[in-house]
C-alpha cells in the first residue's frame, strides 16, 4: 500500500485544461477579485452601481461560457478527479448563474432604497454562486465540503446584512449555528465513507466498494449522517426548523436567492455523492430519503396553512417542494433525474418570481410581507399581481404552467420506480397546498380602496416578467429543458 | 386545424375581450363564440357516422419523451358536447347583461372557461386531457370568487376547487398508473382501451378516475359543493357550469372509466358500485329538490337527480343505455340552463327566489309562464319533448343490466314531477299574491331561449338525428 502516492507531473497544458473544464466557475473567480478590488478604489458613490455592473457581466459571461460548452458537450474531469465539468455541472451552472443574474436585478433598487451596502452583497452573491457551481462540479468528497462551506458561509453574512435589524441578526446567528452543525453532520458521514472505501473520489467510491458494500454498518451511518446533513441544506423535514426563521429575518432578496440557490446545490450534491458514490447501497439512502420525502410533505402543507407571513408560507412552501423533488432523486435512473434537473430549473423561476414580487413591495422601513400588503396589487401594478398569480399557480401546480408538468415527471418517475404511496402521499398534499397557494391570490384580485402604486425598476420588471413566461412557456413546450434535463442526467448514470 | 380552432379561438380571444371597453367586449364576445358555434356546426355537419375512429384527428409530439401527443379528435360522443358547449356559450354570453361589473373580464373568463372545456371533450390523449381538465377550473374559481353572488362567494369558490381538485390531483396518479401499469407507455385513449392492466390494477385505477368524475358529475356523497357552488354562480356562468361542466364527469366516466377498465374488479366490483351510487343521487337529488323553497336550489337539486340518470346509463354497458346517457347529457345541457334562466328572470322581476312567495304570476307573465311550463314539462320527461327519449333509454339499459336499478330509477321520475310542477304551480298558478312583477320577459329573452326550446321539441319529436351520428365510437369497450 502506498501511504504517499507519487504526485504525477503537472505542467502548463494540463493546468489549462483543467481551468478549462471548470471555466463557468473560473470566470465568475476572476469576476469576484475584480469586484473586491473595484470597491476598494473606486469612490464610495459609484461603488455600488459598477460593482452591481461587474457583477451581471462576470454571471453573464459564465452563463454563456456553461452554455456554449454544454452545447458543443466538451466536458469531463479535471484535476486527477476532483471536479469535472460535464453536463450535470453545466446544467447547474446555468441555473445558478441565471439565478445570479436575476437576483442582481432584483436587489440593486432594493438595497438604494434600504440604505444598505450595495458593494458587498453582490460580491457575497457572488461568492455563494460561486461555491454553488464547485458542489454541482465536485466529484470528490473533499471538494463537495468546500464547495458547501463557500456557499454557507456567503450565505451565512448576507442573511445578516439588515445589521441594525434584530430579526435579520438572528437569522445569520441561527443560519451560522445550524448550518454548521449540518457541515459537522456531512463531514463525518463522509469521514465513514472515506473510512469504508479508502477513497474520497466519489466514481471511485462506487467502483471500490461493489456490490459487496450492501448491509456494511460504517456506510449506512455515514449514508445516515450525510443524509441528515443534505436534508438540512435542502431545508427538508425533520430537519427544517431553520427554514422558516432565516427566510423571514434575512433581507428579501437574499430568501429569494437562497431558497432556490441552495435548494438546487444541495440536490446536486445528494445526486452526486448518494446516485454517483453509493449506486450500491440504493434501497438504504432511498429508504432514508423516502422518510424525508414524506414528512416534508406532510410538514410543510400543512404548517404552510396557518401562516401569516407570505416569507413563512413560501419557506415551508419550499419544505414541500423540497419533499416532491425527492420523490424524483429517490426514483433515480434517467427518468428520476431528468425529472429533477427539470423540476428544480422550473422552481427557479416560480418560487424566485414570487420573491421578487414580494422585494418590490418592501418598504425603507422593511420588508412588508403580510396579506394585507398584497391588497389590491392586481390594481396597483398589474405585471406584479399577474406574475404573483401565475407563480402561485404554478406552485400549485396547475396546468399549463411548469409546476404542473414538472410534478407530472417526478410522479411518473415515483410511480415507475415502484414508490406509487409516496406519489399518492404527494397529490394528497399537493391539494392541501392549494389551499394556501390560493389563498394568497386573494388579496390580490379583491377590491381595495388602496391607490398607491408599487414602483417597480426596469430589472426587477425584466426579472418578474421573464419567470412569469419561463414559468408558462416552458410548460407549454415542455420538450426543449426535458432534453436538457435528459443531457445533464446521463453522466451520472453513464457507463 | 379545425379543432385547435374550437378551442384555442376562444382562448385567444379572451385576453383582448379583458381589456375592452363593455359593449364592444360583449359584442366580440358574441362574435367569437358565434364564429365558434358554426364551426363547430360545421364539423357536426361533417361527420361522418359511419366510421369508427376518431375524425378531424390532429396529431402532433409533445413530450415525447413521455409519449405525450398534442392529438384531438371528435367521435359520435365528444361531437355533441363540443356542439352543445358552443351553443350555451353563445347562449350565456348573450344572457350576460351589460350592467355585470367588470363585464369585460366576466366575458373573458367565461370564453376561457369554454375554451378549457371543449379542450376536454376533444382530447384524445389521458395527459392532455388532464391539462385541459385542471386548467378550465382556474377560470371557472376566478368567475365563482370575483363574481359570485350571495354572502360568500369566496368560501363557495374554494370549496368547489378544492373538492375537485381532491378528486383530479388523485386522477393525476391513475394518469401516470396507465402509463407505467400497462407496460405499453402510451397515453393514447383508443389504444389504452384495447390493453387493459390487470383486474386488481384496473381496481385501484378506476377508483382514482371514478372519484374525480363522481366528484365532478357530481353523484351523491360528493354533491356538497354543488349547492353551496350554483347558488354563488351568477346566472349566465350557471349556464355553462351546470350545462357544460358537469357533462365533463360523465363524459370522463364514459370515455374513460368504461373503456379503460372493463374489469375492476378487487374487493369488490366497481361496476356495481357507481350505478348504486347513481340511483342514490337520483333519489336523493329528488328529494332534496321537492324540500327546497329557494328555486335556484331546486333546479340546482333536480341537476343531480338527473346527472344520476346520465351516470346510471352510462354503467349499463350497453347500447341502449349509453347512447341513452350521450343523449341525456346533451338533454340536460339543453333544459338545466333553461330552467336557470327563467328562475333567475323571475326572481329579476319580482324580487324573489322562493317559491312560496310567489303565486299566480302566470297572468301576468304570460309569455314567461308559457315558455317555462315546456322547460318543465321537457325536465319531468313529458314524452314528444326530449328527455323522455334519453331517459327512457338509460332506464331500460339499466333494466337489461339489473332490473332493480331501473325499478329504483324510475322513482326519480315519479318525483320529478312532484317538485317540479309544485314549483310550476305555485308560482304560476292560484290567487296572484307576492311581489308584483315589473313586467313579462322581452323579446331578446326570448329570442335567447328560442333556441332551447326548439331543440326541445326537435329531439322530442325525432332523437333518431342524434342517435344515429352516435353510432361512431372511437374506442374498444363502448356500445356494447
Amino acid at each position: 500500500m502506498i501511504l504517499a502516492p507519487a504526485i504525477p507531473s503537472y505542467d502548463w497544458s494540463q493546468a489549462l485544461a483543467d481551468l478549462g473544464q471548470i471555466s463557468p466557475i473560473a470566470t465568475l473567480v476572476g469576476f469576484m477579485l475584480l469586484a473586491i478590488v473595484s470597491d476598494l478604489v473606486l469612490p464610495r458613490s459609484r461603488r455600488g452601481g459598477v460593482v452591481a455592473m461587474i457583477t451581471v457581466t462576470g454571471l453573464a459571461y459564465s452563463l454563456g461560457t456553461a452554455v456554449y460548452r454544454w452545447i458543443y458537450a466538451v466536458g469531463g474531469p479535471a484535476y486527477y478527479g476532483m471536479a469535472t465539468g460535464d453536463s450535470f455541472a453545466l446544467f447547474f451552472d446555468i441555473i445558478f448563474a441565471s439565478l445570479g443574474i436575476l437576483t442582481v436585478a432584483i436587489s440593486h433598487s432594493y438595497l438604494v432604497k434600504r440604505g444598505m451596502r450595495e458593494s458587498e452583497f453582490h460580491i457575497l452573491i457572488l461568492a455563494s454562486v460561486i461555491g454553488m457551481m464547485v458542489l454541482a462540479a465536485a466529484t470528490s468528497l473533499v471538494t463537495v465540503f468546500l464547495g458547501l462551506e463557500l456557499l454557507s458561509i456567503a450565505l451565512y453574512i448576507v442573511c445578516s446584512f439588515a445589521r441594525d435589524e434584530s430579526s435579520s441578526q438572528e437569522a445569520g446567528a441561527k443560519y451560522l449555528l445550524v448550518g454548521g452543525f449540518a457541515s459537522a453532520f456531512v463531514l463525518y458521514g463522509m469521514a465513514l465513507v472515506y473510512g469504508a472505501s479508502g477513497t474520497t473520489l466519489i466514481p471511485k467510491i462506487a467502483t471500490v466498494l461493489g456490490s459487496s458494500a450492501a448491509g456494511n454498518p460504517l456506510l449506512i451511518l455515514g449514508i445516515v449522517l450525510m443524509g441528515v446533513g443534505f436534508a438540512f441544506k435542502v431545508s427538508a423535514a425533520p430537519f427544517h426548523m431553520w427554514t422558516p426563521d432565516v427566510y423571514q429575518g434575512a433581507p428579501i432578496p437574499v430568501t429569494a436567492f437562497m431558497s432556490v440557490g441552495t435548494k438546487a446545490a444541495a440536490f446536486a450534491m445528494i445526486v452526486r455523492v448518494f446516485e454517483g458514490g453509493l449506486p450500491h447501497l440504493a434501497p438504504e439512502w432511498q429508504t432514508l430519503l423516502a422518510f424525508v420525502a414524506a414528512t416534508s410533505m406532510i410538514v410543510g402543507n400543512l404548517m404552510a396553512i396557518v401562516q401569516t407571513s407570505l416569507k413563512r408560507l413560501l419557506a415551508y412552501s419550499g419544505i414541500a417542494q423540497a419533499g416532491y423533488i425527492l420523490i424524483g432523486v429517490i426514483a433515480g435512473g434517467q427518468t428520476g433525474l431528468e425529472a429533477v434537473l427539470y423540476y428544480l430549473f422550473v422552481y427557479m423561476f416560480m418560487n424566485f418570481g414570487a420573491f421578487a414580487v414580494l422585494t418590490l413591495l418592501a418598504g425603507p422601513d422593511g420588508d412588508r410581507d403580510s396579506f394585507a400588503d398584497l391588497e389590491g396589487l392586481a390594481r396597483r401594478n398589474w405585471l406584479l399581481g399577474l406574475g404573483m398569480t401565475v407563480f402561485m399557480l404554478s406552485l400549485a401546480g396547475f396546468p399549463p404552467s411548469v409546476g404542473f408538468f414538472g410534478k407530472l415527471f417526478l410522479f411518473t418517475a415515483g410511480v415507475g420506480a415502484g414508490y406509487t404511496w409516496l406519489v399518492v402521499l404527494a397529490v394528497l398534499m399537493s391539494v392541501v397546498s392549494v389551499f394556501y397557494y390560493v389563498r394568497v391570490l386573494i388579496p390580490i384580485w379583491s377590491p381595495s380602496p388602496r391607490v398607491d402604486g408599487v414602483p417597480a425598476s426596469f430589472s426587477s420588471r425584466f426579472a418578474i416578467a421573464l419567470s412569469g413566461l419561463a414559468s408558462l412557456g416552458l410548460g407549454l413546450y415542455p420538450t426543449t429543458l426535458l432534453i436538457a434535463g435528459q443531457i445533464g442526467a446521463t453522466p451520472i448514470n453513464g457507463p | 386545424m379545425t379543432l385547435t380552432v374550437l378551442w384555442l379561438l376562444p382562448l385567444l380571444s379572451a385576453p383582448l375581450i379583458a381589456f375592452m371597453p363593455p359593449r364592444f367586449a360583449k359584442w366580440m364576445s358574441v362574435l367569437a363564440s358565434l364564429v365558434i358555434l358554426l364551426i363547430a356546426a360545421g364539423v357536426a355537419f361533417l361527420f361522418d357516422s359511419t366510421w369508427h375512429g376518431y375524425q378531424f384527428e390532429e396529431q402532433v409530439p409533445w413530450i415525447p419523451q413521455l409519449h405525450v401527443f398534442y392529438h384531438l379528435g371528435v367521435d359520435g360522443i365528444s361531437i355533441w358536447l363540443v356542439v352543445l358547449n358552443a351553443l350555451l356559450t353563445v347562449i350565456a354570453v348573450l344572457a350576460t347583461p351589460l350592467s355585470t361589473k367588470n363585464i369585460s373580464k366576466f366575458l373573458a373568463l367565461m370564453l376561457a372557461m369554454s375554451a378549457g372545456m371543449t379542450g376536454v371533450f376533444l382530447s384524445v390523449d389521458l395527459v392532455l386531457f388532464y391539462v385541459f381538465w385542471e386548467a378550465m377550473l382556474i377560470p371557472a374559481y376566478f368567475l365563482l370568487w370575483m363574481f359570485g353572488e350571495g354572502e360568500r362567494p369566496a368560501r363557495a369558490a374554494i370549496k368547489f376547487v378544492l373538492f375537485t381538485l381532491a378528486g383530479s390531483l388523485l386522477m393525476l396518479v391513475g394518469v401516470i398508473g396507465e402509463y407505467v401499469f400497462t407496460g405499453q407507455q402510451t397515453f393514447d385513449l383508443a389504444q389504452l382501451a384495447t390493453i387493459p392492466p390487470s383486474a386488481t390494477i384496473q381496481f385501484g385505477l378506476f377508483f382514482v378516475f371514478a372519484l374525480a368524475f363522481a366528484i365532478k358529475t357530481p353523484l351523491f356523497p360528493f354533491h356538497s359543493w354543488l349547492p353551496d357552488a350554483y347558488m354563488a354562480a351568477p346566472t349566465p356562468m350557471l349556464v355553462l357550469f351546470a350545462g357544460v361542466m358537469g357533462k365533463a364527469g360523465a363524459y370522463g366516466f364514459l370515455r374513460i372509466a368504461v373503456p379503460l377498465f372493463p374489469d375492476p374488479v378487487g374487493w369488490w366490483d366497481w361496476r356495481w358500485v357507481v350505478p348504486a351510487l347513481a340511483v342514490a343521487a337520483i333519489i336523493w337529488g329528488a328529494l332534496m329538490a321537492i324540500v327546497q323553497r329557494d328555486m335556484k336550489l331546486l333546479v340546482a337539486y333536480s341537476s343531480v337527480s338527473h346527472m344520476g340518470f346520465i351516470v346510471l346509463g352510462i354503467f349499463s354497458y350497453n347500447i341502449q343505455g349509453q347512447q341513452g346517457a350521450v343523449l341525456q347529457m346533451v338533454n340536460h345541457g339543453i333544459i338545466i340552463p333553461a330552467l336557470f334562466l327563467f328562475v333567475a328572470w323571475i326572481a329579476d322581476r319580482t324580487g324573489t327566489r322562493d317559491r312560496s312567495a310567489l303565486a299566480g304570476l302566470a297572468p301576468r307573465m304570460p309569455v314567461l309562464a308559457g315558455v317555462f311550463l315546456i322547460a318543465v314539462l321537457a325536465a319531468l320527461g313529458l314524452p314528444g319533448l326530449n328527455s323522455f327519449v334519453g331517459e327512457f333509454m338509460t332506464l331500460l339499459g339499466a333494466w337489461e343490466r339489473a332490473p332493480v336499478l331501473a325499478a329504483i330509477g324510475a322513482i326519480g321520475l315519479v318525483l320529478a314531477p312532484v317538485y317540479l310542477l309544485r314549483m310550476f304551480q305555485g308560482a304560476m298558478y292560484g290567487e296572484p299574491a307576492g311581489p308584483r312583477p315589473s313586467g313579462d320577459i322581452h323579446a331578446g329573452q326570448l329570442a335567447l331561449v328560442a333556441p332551447l326550446i326548439i331543440l326541445m321539441f326537435a329531439i322530442g319529436l325525432y332523437p333518431y338525428a342524434l342517435t344515429q351520428l352516435m353510432a361512431s365510437v372511437a374506442q374498444v369497450g363502448l356500445y356494447k
